[in-house]
């Protein structure tokens, strides 16, 4: 009686198996749905497939894929970051007041970076040595790092331009980071993101320390007791989360340009995790990759541009975008196993 | 004491001590290179102490430890780990995300410099080679160790320690939770690990086995070795009588002489072949105003009895109160049928530990303590109040939370919260778990007492003495089925052990 007890469980436990082994490369079941919603689009407006507006698309993730970048490592190794919207804002506003201020465009792109540096060492420490829970520590900094743009821009806008005291040639290429295109045709905004994510997706997949962002998110009782530092992976995972944090909100100012500390990057990171939470990163650590965040972020941008071109209420596709998250993340947790 | 030179790892004279626990009393033992060297002892013993300062998770509060003849200072398992001494803990250090070949080569990879390329390739064929050796090459080093079986697991951690040529390998109970079939593979691990030279301290319960591939035995007791026998001739009940003879300290004098029950007399509870996670066919019956004992190993299926007849867990079988049947699943059904529980795990499952004494008392009984939707908070009072004062409770106020309660006034908070639902049967499980000596006295009595006033207590218990010293009936498990049942005078260590341990 025992026996068909067990052995009834067992079967259960082998039929989820089977099915968990199809959608096992979590990046298979994104990208499925990606494909399913290119079609569907390719189909129901014309625009949707042409080359202008394919690379539109690219132009309209790019910043978003950036941050998703970053938050790839940092959920992989167990913690999440809250601030980056603030980041974002800080960074992009220091870099442009700089400029204005008639500073070379080194000097002040290498001042917003370290801004995003230090926000991602004071994040994983806080969260490390300091003992706090990472969603705390980054809540408290997502608030001090937007106070800290208000003060700097006294609230008021900030736009990069000569009027304003910018160099014609710092402005120039300024400009060309944020609104150009490489070879005419590829906005540089997805020159940036192509490039980063190649390199986190080579970091990540193939170096000591990728393996211990994994490991250290999988396990840190296992990491520790193999002598991997659980600390300092995390908060180099923070760092480079702040970089590219400081790095996305630069372009975003070159691109628009201007911006103001009360609006500027609110609410982003909210974004930026489900793009990277969608891709198959776990908020309990250990799981995700960089294709993965990849697919994730084009799903979300190609939904937002299909329904642009669709012509769907922007109130409806808010709505969609969050049916989307929970079907993807749902997707995965009702046909997985439970137990890890 | 001078260290033996062929003693890899000498312990000698450690002490440690917890809060009222002295877990180890000036131990002294030492482990010969090459050897697989067996712990015993009951429950309680000392050995899991003993295993956790080897892996440098608990530091001594006294003694000294050598390792080859040398003084040594274990501050960390990564400390251990260079000594050479690898714990393979029942809550495996395994990292779930990763592939079997990653697990086994975490320790490798922490060595080389963090801006360097992974070696896929030869992780994987390292990995697989350090398989191969321990006979398992069958499994796929790409394979998550999440979807592995504990008994694979084990076996992972076990070929990455061997692969950090772990000189010293230490396994607690590392059988608890698995086959037979799995168990006969470790053991086959063990002897190979012992002809390549390697040392292994094996905390076993299963006296079959300790004596199948120990070389020698040590037996604890109390937090102290009582002997060190080379395993020739030795029998499972050699072994048993080294282990018995507990000193009952202080909670004997508590110990009240227990009448035995009128035959006869209805049944409250009855369990019919009940079946459930690790339970086979499991039949038994409690009288009213009977106290009645469960005891067995840790993989004994008695850990999983409580929340069986509960209903927490599933189970199949015929359970009844008082004639009426019990359907399983169904907690609240068990509570309306007049079962109480009170769980092991106190301050996870079974108390409130951020609420206030008052409101645990009443938290299982709460309708009868409100009125259209409001707590009767005056009525709340009185009986916390009441409750406190029958179960002398040291309290500081009714208002104070429970988690800042000592272990013992917890558990009794805990009690009277069952006792308020004026319950026919109250299962316990572990119920004086970590409480120091006075306490336990104290819950003895106060179970004793509610038992003489009518109700059926089961109490499912891995403490040999509280079952000798509260229980009119025990029954053993064993591999999930009922091993025995004793009564009265024939309720003794020896005889409880022995059904508990031999095959
Ligand atoms: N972390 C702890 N805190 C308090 N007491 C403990 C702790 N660990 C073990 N003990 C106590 O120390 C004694 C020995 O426990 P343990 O070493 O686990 O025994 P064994 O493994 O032989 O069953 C027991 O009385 C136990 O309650
Ligand atoms: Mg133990």
């Amino acid at each position: 009686m025992a026996d068909t007890v067990r052995s009834g469980a067992r079967a259960a436990a082998a039929g989820r198996f089977e099915l968990s082994r199809l959608l096992r490369v979590r990046e298979a079941g994104v990208f499925i749905a990606l494909v399913v919603i290119c079609l569907f689009l390719t189909f129901a407006t014309d625009a949707f497939l042409t080359s202008v507006n394919l690379l539109n698309i690219g132009r309209q993730v790019s910043l978003l894929g950036i941050m998703a970048v970053g938050m790839t490592f940092v959920l992989i190794s167990g913690e999440v970051d809250l601030s980056v919207g603030s980041t974002y804002a800080f960074s992009g506003l220091a870099t442009g007041m700089l400029i204005i201020a008639g500073w070379g465009l080194l000097p002040a792109l290498g001042v917003g970076l370290f801004a995003g540096v230090v926000i991602g060492v004071v994040n994983g420490i806080l969260s490390t040595y300091g003992r706090l829970p990472s969603l705390i520590a980054t809540l408290g900094m997502l608030s001090i790092v937007r106070g800290a743009a208000l003060i700097l821009t006294n609230g008021q806008p900030v736009t990069v331009n000569l009027r304003n005291g910018a160099q014609p040639s710092v402005l120039d290429t300024f400009n060309f980071m944020g609104q150009g295109y490489l070879f005419g045709i590829i906005p540089m905004q997805l020159v940036f993101f192509a490039v980063i994510a190649v390199l986190a997706w080579l970091v990540l997949s193939y170096s000591n320390f990728g393996f211990r962002v994994y490991a250290v998110g999988g396990s840190a009782k296992a990491a520790r007791v193999s002598g991997i530092s659980v600390n300092t992976v995390k908060i180099w995972a923070f760092v480079l989360m702040g970089l590219l944090a400081a790095f996305a909100g630069i372009l975003s100012l070159a691109f628009l340009p201007s911006g103001q500390a009360g609006r500027t990057g609110l609410g982003l990171e909210l974004d930026v995790i489900a793009a990277t939470i969608v891709g198959g990163a776990s908020l309990s650590g250990g799981e995700g990759t960089i294709l993965g965040t990849i697919l994730g972020v084009l799903i979300i941008g190609v939904m937002r541009n299909g329904l642009v071109l669709m012509g769907v209420s922007p109130f409806v596709q808010e709505l969609m975008i969050g049916l989307v998250i929970i079907i993807a993340v749902g997707i995965d947790k009702w046909t997985t196993r439970r137990t890890a | 004491m001078t260290a033996s030179p062929a003693n890899i790892v000498e312990i000698a004279g450690v002490t440690k001590r917890f809060p009222g626990v002295l877990a180890l009393d000036r131990i002294s033992v030492g482990f010969r290179a090459g050897e697989v060297h067996a712990v015993i002892g009951e429950n309680g013993a000392g050995k899991s102490t003993l295993m956790n300062i080897l892996a440098g998770d608990l530091r001594p509060d006294g003694g000294r430890l050598l390792v080859d003849g040398k003084e040594v200072k274990l501050a960390s398992p990564l400390d251990s780990r260079a000594q050479g001494i690898t714990v393979v803990y029942q809550e495996l250090a395994l990292c779930p995300t990763m592939s079997v070949a990653d697990n086994i080569m975490m320790s490798d990879m922490a060595a080389r410099s963090v801006v360097s390329l992974l070696p896929r390739d030869m992780m994987r064929r390292e990995a697989r080679a350090a398989l191969t050796r321990l006979g398992m090459g069958g499994l796929d080093p790409d394979t998550k160790v999440g979807r592995l079986s504990v008994a694979e697991m084990q076996l992972v951690e076990i070929a990455g320690a061997v692969r950090q040529n772990a000189r010293v390998l230490v396994l607690d109970e590392p059988n608890s939770a698995l086959s037979k079939r799995e168990s006969e593979r470790l053991f086959e691990v063990v002897k190979q690990l012992r002809a390549e030279g390697v040392t292994i301290i094996y905390v076993s319960h299963h006296l079959r086995e300790v004596l199948d591939i120990a070389d020698r035995v040590t037996v604890m007791r109390d937090g102290r070795t009582i002997v060190t026998m080379d395993n020739e001739g030795l029998s499972e009940d050699q072994l048993i009588r080294a282990m018995v003879g507990r000193d009952l300290g202080a909670a004997l004098q508590w110990s009240l002489q227990v009448e035995p029950r009128p035959e006869g007399e209805d049944s409250v509870l009855t369990v019919e072949n009940l079946e459930a996670a690790g339970l086979e066919d499991v039949s038994f019956s409690v009288r009213a105003g009977e106290i009645l004992g469960i005891g067995g190993l840790p993989d004994s299926g008695k850990d999983g009895l409580g929340d069986a007849l509960f209903g927490l867990s599933a189970r199949r079988g015929k359970v009844t109160i008082d004639g009426k049947e019990l359907r399983g699943a169904d907690p609240l059904a068990a509570i309306r049928l007049g079962m109480s529980f009170v769980p092991a795990d106190r301050r996870g499952a079974g108390g409130l530990l951020r609420m206030s004494v008052a409101d645990n008392v009443v938290s299982a009984s709460l309708p009868r303590f409100s009125l259209a939707g409001f707590v009767r908070r005056g009525a709340v009072r009185r009986e916390a109040r009441a409750q406190v004062a029958r179960l002398d409770a040291r309290i500081s106020h009714l208002g104070q939370k429970l988690g800042t309660l000592s272990g013992g006034n917890q558990q009794k908070i805990i009690l009277g919260r069952s006792l308020v639902t004026n319950p026919r049967v109250l299962v316990l499980h572990e119920p004086t778990r970590g409480i120091d000596v006075g306490a336990k006295a104290e819950i003895y009595s106060i179970l004793r007492g509610i038992a003489g006033e009518g109700m059926a207590i089961v109490m499912i218990s891995s403490e040999i003495p509280e079952l000798i010293m509260n229980a009119e009936r025990v029954l053993v498990l064993r591999d999930g089925r009922l091993s025995g049942e004793l009564t009265g005078q024939s309720i003794n260590e020896t005889a409880i052990l022995a059904r508990a341990m031999t095959s």
